[in-house]
Parts: structure tokens; C-alpha cells; sequence
């Protein structure tokens, strides 16, 4: 399961980021890191990018990326 | 006297600028859009025998060489290798901003940390016990309230006594500074917070790879004296682009490399995740473990930030309220600014007047009132819709909202290989170029940078304006607007098909991830937006002041030198340097249906669009050229001229429209391009931009001709 299969307002725990390089390491800088848990609050007009709130704090992400950051959801069902 | 160096760090919208502001009392601007300065700003405080100088490094997330940012500051830092590091900590967020602070203590440089933005915080109901903290982490943590002042003298006694701390212990024996590997523990006994320190963040893996090869690269004692290597070491492991290029200068470099590759491959084996991400992941699980110990409430919901992003980021309400906000925006511009820019045409005109009083007739007369007074009081009378323009964009931008509008527009953007922070920049390009070319510098790619630079031009400035306005007028009459409107719409349409074809060819590649901090809602402090607002206008002031004076005294002289000789019919113009021009190069542009006149006039408009218009009055009304310039009602006698031309008709009309649109606007955009990117994108973009202009109006004259249009 990855965070393009949450839907709005799914909370999650982090399992790892797949992505490798620039991308892999600027999501783990900001702290998309295994074991962090964070929420899916809402995706912009054409459904992406997606707003994540993680670590307390909100971020904007593109599903593309979104979709290498494997998760284990904690609330909520998967769409 | 001693001097204390300090460079003061931290993430964006942390209220880093306004602390370095309240510091050292300088001119310096403050921004939530992430990472406004990227200039080097430098302060100084004075405190009884001691000079403190500050550094306001650029707002950064972490310490790799992924944005221009991140490479200026590691850049700063090892080159300069500053006495003290404050890290200024939005106490909101803790986890996140500690990070790059820990990179700080990794690198072996002393550091406090200053947390910020706590009365909000703890208004969040989160706890911090700062003092907990710092024992945990090794290093002192100090609250300051960044707007008020608050704690900052007790921030310098801390900076001094780490900087004292250091010294000393760089003066003992056997623990230097340069060798953070060799400095105590944090269980030390007796050991002060702030001393130096090595602090147990990683696996007992990552940690001996760690000294393998910073031990490695440590035996080249020139490498040594340069680099950090034991930090070195780490961000290898990590693939570090930057790192790799430093290791290029070790006489070992294939023997640490092969040790290098072997470590990650172990790691990656060990962990089954990639080396970079390993490390990461487990600098934040040591930040973690501090974090729950001393702060009571880690994360907190923030209620009127989530209230306000449920309605300005509503899925279907978001759209039309950013449009609204913009046009709002546009309106008050251009309305509101339209009366002082009135009173400034009305100073220089009178200005002009003065000079030919006060003047013999002659070239000096005519150098000063046609040609330096006209050209830079012409550009120097948008200055009160730059101000405005850029009052309204520092309100979007420290309020929180101009993140949004970039998530907003992201996935149009996209979809031509643009990125959600281009909106921006191409939304000042309807104002002018020049703020808007600067403006990309809060895009942090550099690939994104260019090629929104590169389409700005494309988004139809204030001085196109007149332009349409004069031909729509004289040849579309009864649709005069619709035609104008349209011309913006082709520029947009344009700027689209540059940035894909940029995208397709020369600037190929993976398009940059769109990771971007959505910071909190602030309310902006008026002097913030007085101070971006000055700095802005200054800059554009500054350019009026040198590029346009030089652009107008060139334009001048070209259409004025050499003299006709005496008695010769026609225009002098047509005898100038620009005439002669415009004659030469008419056969090329014959095509699009254009005769020599406006060929000058197009000369003329590669140095500044508003010098179309007054080079046509020249060419049309030999009489009284003032006439033609001043106010609508005067513009009439051109209109009448122009229509009484054969050569003119409602397509060359439209033709010209378009060309001007598409060719570079002026030579105060193209001088901004070129500090910006340098001579080479700047004259791959005049080449672009001319190729465009012809093949477009080519097309269009030649199907046009084809359709009985030009009739």
C-alpha cells in the first residue's frame, strides 16, 4: 500500500520510501522516514498534488512521489 | 577587540530573517515563501569588547546539494568556516527543524540553537523543556520571540560562552575542533552543554563506515586541512553529488571510492533500503528519542491554519478564489496605480518642457529631453504599479497564501513541464519582466529557473500595453479590446509551447519532484512588506537608473546620428544609423508584410517596447511628435496617419501586434536575464525569441494573405 491508495483524511504509518536519489532523499529530509505517521488532508483540483501532514507540519507532494512512500494505514479503509 | 563570526541558519519560514533583522537592525526582507534569500546578508552587533558579525544564511531544509540554497550555505560553511552557528528553531515543528541542526553538530562546528515561535507553540499546548533538551542533544537551546526581541541578549551571552568553550578546548591538547570524532560524548561527566561533542546518532554500522573513511581520507593531511572528513565520510555514504566532486582532489580518491562503494553496499545489504535513506532515517529516530524526552506534546493540530486550507484549498472553491485573488490584485494595480503614474508622466513631460526652455535647441536639447528624459520617465513611471504589485505579492507571500496558489497551479503547470512555484514569477511578467525574471529565484531547481525565466517574456508587460492599444485602436476599432485581451491570451498560450518545447530539447530531463512546505498562516507584519517592498523598488530603481538611461541614450542615438545632410527630403530619421537599419534589414521582413518603418520601429522595440509607439509618431507626424505621445485624444492624428497608409491594413496591423508581443521586450529584461543566467541563456533566449517573432508573424501574414485578409 502505498499513499496514492489513501484516501482524504486516511491516517498512516510509514513503512520506507522506495524511491531512490534526489527524490527518496528529500522526502526522508523532510521526514517521510519509516515508522513516522502522518495524514492524507486533501489533493488539489485534478487530485494531485496531495497535502500531507506529517511531523506536525503540512507539505505538498505529487502523487508520482506519493506513490513510493509505502504505508500501513491506521484509520480509515483503503479506497 | 574579537571578533565572533556567526552564521545564523535554519529551515524556512522559521521567523529566521526577523531575528537577524532584530540582531543587527539591517535592511533585510522576511518571507514564507521558502527561501528568500539567497543573497549573502551580512549584520554586526557590537557588545562592550566584543564584534559579533551575523551571516543570514540562505532557509534550508537540509544540508545536500539538491537546491541552490542548500549549496550556498554548505558552500558558505565550509568555505568560511563561521566561529558559532545559530539554528533558529520554529518550535511548532521541532522534529523536522532539529534536523538540519544535527547536520550542523555533525560537521564539528559549534551550535545553539534558538527556538523561535514559541508563544504559539505553547499556545498549541506543546511543552518544551528547553533546557532538557539541550543536555540531550549536546548543545544549548536558547528562547527567543523573534518580532519582540525577546531573549536575544540572553542568545549573544550564549554565543560568546560557546564561542569561549571552543577555544578552550581547541587549546587543550588532543581534542581539536577539526576532529569532531576525537570530542567527548554526551555522557561525559562534567562535561558544559555546548562544548565540543560527538554525538551517537548512528548505527554501530554507519558509525564505524563513518570513521573508516573519514580515518581514510584524514591521511592526506592537504585533503584534511580543507575538508571535514569524518562529515565528508557521511555524506558519501549518502551519494552525495557535492561530496563526490570534493573527493576528486585526494591522491587516494580510487582506493577511498572502492571502500566507499563497499560500505554503502554493506549498509544497503544490512538495512535492505538504500544508504542515503538509512542515514536519514536514522538521524530522525535519534531526534526523535531527545524529542519525546523533554517536550511534552510533539504534534499539535493548528486549528486556524486548518480552517482557513479547508476553504482557500477547498477542491472546488480553491480555483475560483485564487483567480479572484489575482484579478482583485490586477484591478487595484492597475486602477490605484494609474493616478500617481499619471502624476509622474505629467512631472516628466513638464521636466521635458523645462529642458527645451532652459536649452539652446540642438543635440544637447534633444539628447536630454528625447532621449533621457522621455525614455527612462517612461519606464520610471510604472515604478508606482511595481510598488503596488509587489506590496500585494510580500502580503501573499507572508501570509502563507503563496504556497497554496503554487499547490493550487501545480498540475496545470505540470502538464507543460512548469512547476507550481513558476506561477509566480509569470504572474509578476504582467506587470514587467524585470521584477518577475528576479522573482524566479524561489524556484529552487535550477532546470525549472531557466526555463521560467525563459517564458516570462511571453506574459505581456505594462509597456506592450500601449502598443496594442495604438494598433487594436487604429485597425480593430469596434473590437479594439477583444483584440488586446487576445494578445495576452496568445502570450500565455506561447509561454505553455516554450516551456514544452524548452522541456522537449534543450532543458531535457526529469521533471523536479514538487515537494514544498505548506507553512502555517501569519498575519505579515507592515514592516516586512514595507521592507520587500523598498528592496523590490530599489532594484527597479536601480535599473531605470543604469540599463534604461544607457538603452535610451543608445536609442536616441541611433535615430539620430548621422544628421541628414543638408536640405535632403524626408525624415532625418530615415538617414540615422536606425533608419539605415531598418532599410537594411526590410527585405527580411517584407514577408510579414512590413516596410521599412515599421522595421525602425521594431529596432527600436528590441530596446524598449514603449519607444514603438513614440518611433511611429517620429516616422508618421514630422510636425509635432509631442502630439502624438500625450493622451488619447492626441493619439488620433497617428491613427489617422497609419490607416492612410497603404501599407498598413488590419493584418499588418494584428501582425505587428503579435510581433511585438513575442519579441524580447527590452533591454532592461534582457540585462536582468543576463545576471540571472548568464550571456549564453540569454542569447539562446534573443535567438529564440527572434526566430519566434518572424516564423509566427510569417505564418500568420502569409495564411492570412492566403484567406483575403490582407486586403
Amino acid at each position: 500500500v502505498t499513499i496514492i491508495d489513501l484516501k482524504q483524511g486516511d491516517e498512516f504509518r510509514i513503512r520506507g520510501v522506495t524511491l531512490s536519489h534526489e527524490i527518496g532523499k528529500r522526502l526522508a529530509d523532510m521526514g517521510f522516514t519509516a515508522g513516522a505517521r502522518g495524514t492524507v488532508v486533501r489533493s488539489a483540483l485534478l487530485g494531485d498534488p496531495l497535502q500531507i501532514r506529517i511531523l506536525g507540519y503540512n507539505i505538498s507532494i505529487r502523487k508520482a512521489e506519493a506513490a513510493g512512500v509505502e504505508v500501513e494505514l491506521l484509520t480509515g479503509e483503503i479506497a | 577587540m574579537k571578533t565572533i563570526r556567526v552564521g545564523l541558519a535554519g529551515n524556512p519560514n522559521t521567523g529566521k530573517t526577523t531575528i537577524f533583522n532584530a540582531l543587527t537592525g539591517s535592511n533585510q526582507r522576511v518571507g514564507n515563501y521558502a527561501g528568500v534569500t539567497v543573497e549573502k546578508k551580512e549584520g554586526r552587533v557590537v557588545r562592550g569588547d566584543t564584534e559579533i558579525v551575523v551571516w543570514d544564511l540562505p532557509g534550508i531544509y537540509s544540508l545536500t546539494s539538491y537546491s541552490i540554497d542548500e549549496m550556498i550555505t554548505r558552500d558558505f560553511i565550509l568555505d568560511e568556516r563561521p566561529d558559532v552557528i545559530i539554528n533558529v528553531l520554529d518550535a511548532t515543528n521541532l522534529e523536522r527543524n532539529l534536523y538540519l541542526c544535527l547536520q550542523f553538530v555533525e560537521l564539528g562546528l559549534p551550535v545553539i540553537g534558538a527556538l523561535n515561535v514559541i508563544d504559539q507553540a505553547e499556545s498549541m499546548g506543546i511543552r518544551i523543556d528547553e533546557k532538557r533538551l539541550g543536555e540531550l542533544l549536546g548543545f544549548p537551546i536558547v528562547r527567543t520571540v523573534g518580532p519582540r526581541g525577546k531573549g536575544l541578549d540572553h542568545l549573544l551571552d550564549r554565543v560568546e560562552a560557546v564561542h569561549d568553550l571552543w577555544r578552550s578546548a581547541a587549546a587543550a591538547p588532543a581534542s581539536g575542533r577539526s576532529a569532531p570524532r576525537r570530542s567527548p560524548g554526551l555522557d561525559e561527566p562534567g562535561r558544559p552543554t555546548g562544548a565540543p561533542i560527538h554525538l551517537p546518532v548512528y548505527s554501530h554500522q554507519v558509525e564505524s563506515a563513518i570513521r573508516a573513511i573519514g580515518d581514510l581520507l584524514e591521511s592526506d593531511s592537504g585533503f584534511a586541512a580543507v575538508n571535514p572528513c569524518h562529515w565528508l565520510a557521511a555524506k558519501l555514504l549518502e551519494k552525495d553529488a557535492n561530496a563526490r566532486q570534493r573527493l576528486a582532489a585526494h591522491p587516494a580518491r580510487q582506493v577511498a571510492e572502492a571502500e566507499i562503494d563497499r560500505h554503502i553496499r554493506a549498509i544497503e545489504r544490512e538495512s535492505g533500503r538504500d544508504a542515503e535513506i538509512v542515514l536519514s532515517e536514522q538521524r530522525y529516530a535519534w531526534i526523535h528519542g531527545a524529542v519525546r524526552e523533554a517536550v511534552s506534546k510533539v504534534e499539535a493540530p493548528q486549528p486556524l491554519t486548518e480552517k482557513i486550507d479547508a476553504v482557500l484549498l477547498n477542491r472546488f472553491l480553491g480555483l475560483p478564489i485564487f483567480l479572484g485573488i489575482l484579478w482583485l490584485i490586477f484591478q487595484a494595480t492597475f486602477t490605484i496605480g494609474a493616478i500617481p503614474q499619471g502624476w509622474l508622466e505629467q512631472l516628466f513631460s513638464w521636466m521635458g518642457d523645462g529642458v527645451r526652455q532652459l536649452v539652446p535647441p540642438g543635440l544637447l536639447q534633444s539628447l536630454l529631453a528625447d532621449g533621457i528624459i522621455a525614455g527612462v520617465g517612461g519606464v520610471l513611471s510604472f515604478l508606482p504599479l511595481v510598488v503596488i504589485l509587489f506590496m500585494f505579492i510580500s502580503i501573499l507571500e507572508d501570509t502563507g497564501y503563496m504556497a497554496r496558489a503554487a499547490f493550487i497551479m501545480d498540475k496545470f503547470l505540470h502538464l507543460f513541464g512548469l512547476h507550481g512555484q513558476s506561477f509566480l514569477p509569470m504572474m509578476v511578467g504582467f506587470g514587467c519582466s524585470v521584477p518577475a525574471v528576479m522573482a524566479a529565484r524561489s524556484l529552487k531547481s535550477p532546470r525549472d529557473r531557466i526555463v521560467t525565466i525563459l517564458v516570462i517574456p511571453f506574459m505581456s508587460c505594462g509597456a506592450k500595453l500601449p502598443v496594442y492599444v495604438l494598433l487594436a485602436g487604429t485597425f480593430f476599432s469596434a473590437w479594439a479590446g477583444t483584440m488586446v485581451l487576445a494578445m495576452y491570451v496568445i502570450g500565455i498560450f506561447l509561454a505553455m509551447v516554450s516551456a514544452l518545447i524548452f522541456r522537449k530539447t534543450v532543458l531535457r530531463g526529469l521533471s523536479t519532484p514538487f515537494v514544498m512546505e505548506l507553512p502555517p498562516y501569519r498575519t505579515p507584519t507592515a514592516r516586512g512588506i514595507l521592507r520587500q517592498v523598498g528592496d523590490k523598488s530599489a532594484q527597479y530603481f536601480k535599473k531605470a537608473g543604469t540599463v534604461i538611461l544607457a538603452a535610451a541614450i543608445l536609442i536616441w542615438a541611433i535615430t539620430t546620428f548621422p544628421a541628414p545632410p543638408e536640405n535632403a527630403p524626408g525624415d532625418p530619421i530615415t538617414y540615422s544609423v536606425a533608419g539605415q537599419i531598418g532599410k537594411a534589414i526590410e527585405p527580411a521582413f517584407k514577408p510579414l508584410g512590413f516596410d521599412w518603418k515599421i522595421a525602425i520601429a521594431t529596432v527600436t522595440g528590441f530596446a524598449a517596447k514603449e519607444v514603438v509607439v513614440s518611433t511611429l509618431g517620429v516616422l508618421y507626424s514630422v510636425d509635432d511628435k509631442n502630439a502624438i505621445t500625450e493622451g488619447d485624444d492626441a493619439e488620433a492624428p497617428l491613427r489617422v496617419a497609419l490607416r492612410a497608409d497603404p501599407a498598413y491594413n488590419p493584418l499588418v496591423g494584428f501582425t505587428l501586434m503579435l510581433f511585438t508581443l513575442v519579441l524580447a521586450p527590452c533591454f532592461a529584461a534582457q540585462a536582468t536575464i543576463r545576471a540571472e543566467l548568464g550571456w549564453k541563456w540569454l542569447g539562446f533566449y534573443v535567438a529564440y525569441s527572434i526566430l519566434a517573432a518572424w516564423g509566427l508573424c510569417f505564418a500568420v501574414y502569409q495564411i492570412g494573405r492566403l484567406l483575403g485578409l490582407g486586403a
